[in-house]
């Protein structure tokens, strides 16, 4: 009988780390894909589950750390102002000051 | 939003100020949150120009973002070049290198660490006068 319970809570504590990789390799692979693939992957996720059980941000901060590094050259860019009334292109500073670039979204 | 305004009120005079409006993070139409249904903060993904500019001008607005924003492009290249989304933090030097780059928002938006970056650049900041308004 002592015996049978044993067996009965390893098989629950397979299923249960079973259940875990699952969740873990599946935020892992959406993490890594593009924003929006991201966004409507998750969307159908246990939100509360996912940032309580996995060590989300940490997750993130790996899926996401993309491939520039400090010290390298900046991508150049020519973007429209918000107005859309001009551009500014980010090569135009050099030699002359640092550019701060805050990236962002409304939601 | 107040921390980075008052970044930008204290350095403005030494490194330029750049808010890039990326493709949105939470639409309705994708990864909708509480909190922006409780904000009231709904916007569907914006993909063309027009869309950006509209929304990204409501954004500037009611979050009274004092830093001229860029949009950018549809598809989405200087996010992808930076990996931007959904927000982080860059400080360029003026040789066009990479100076400081944050870790992914939103765990990793600290406009403080901004600040720190250009000191160790450019040396300590003049304290701004105070009551100077906006541009």
């Amino acid at each position: 009988m002592r015996q049978g319970a044993w067996k009965w809570v390893a098989r629950v504590a397979v299923v249960l780390v079973i259940l875990y990789a699952t969740l873990f390799g599946t935020v892992a692979l959406a993490m890594m894909q593009p924003p929006a693939r991201f966004g409507r992957i998750m969307r159908h996720m246990p939100g509360m589950l996912v940032w309580m059980l996995l060590p989300a941000p940490t997750m993130w901060q790996w899926a996401r750390q993309g491939d520039l590094k400090e010290g390298d050259a900046a991508p150049d860019f020519t973007l429209h102002t918000q107005d859309r009334s001009s551009q500014v292109t980010l090569s135009s500073y050099r030699g002359d000051r640092p550019v701060v670039l805050v990236f962002g979204s409304y939601t | 939003m107040p921390d980075l305004n008052a970044l930008y009120k204290k350095y403005r005079d030494r490194a330029a100020f750049y808010v890039v409006y990326i493709q949105e993070a939470h639409p309705v139409d994708a990864w909708q949150i509480p909190s922006n249904v409780k904000d009231n903060v709904l916007e569907a993904s914006t993909t063309t120009a027009e869309e950006r500019s509209h929304v990204a001008g409501k954004c500037v607005k009611n979050l009274g973002i004092e830093i001229p924003a860029l949009i950018d492009a549809p598809d989405d290249r200087v996010e992808r070049a930076y990996t931007g989304w959904p927000d982080r933090l860059y400080v360029i030097d003026a040789e066009g290198r990479v100076a400081f780059k944050s870790a992914p928002g939103p765990f990793g938006f600290e406009p403080a660490d901004v600040g720190a970056a250009l000191e160790k650049m450019m040396g300590p900041a003049t304290p701004a006068p105070e009551g100077e308004g906006g541009v």
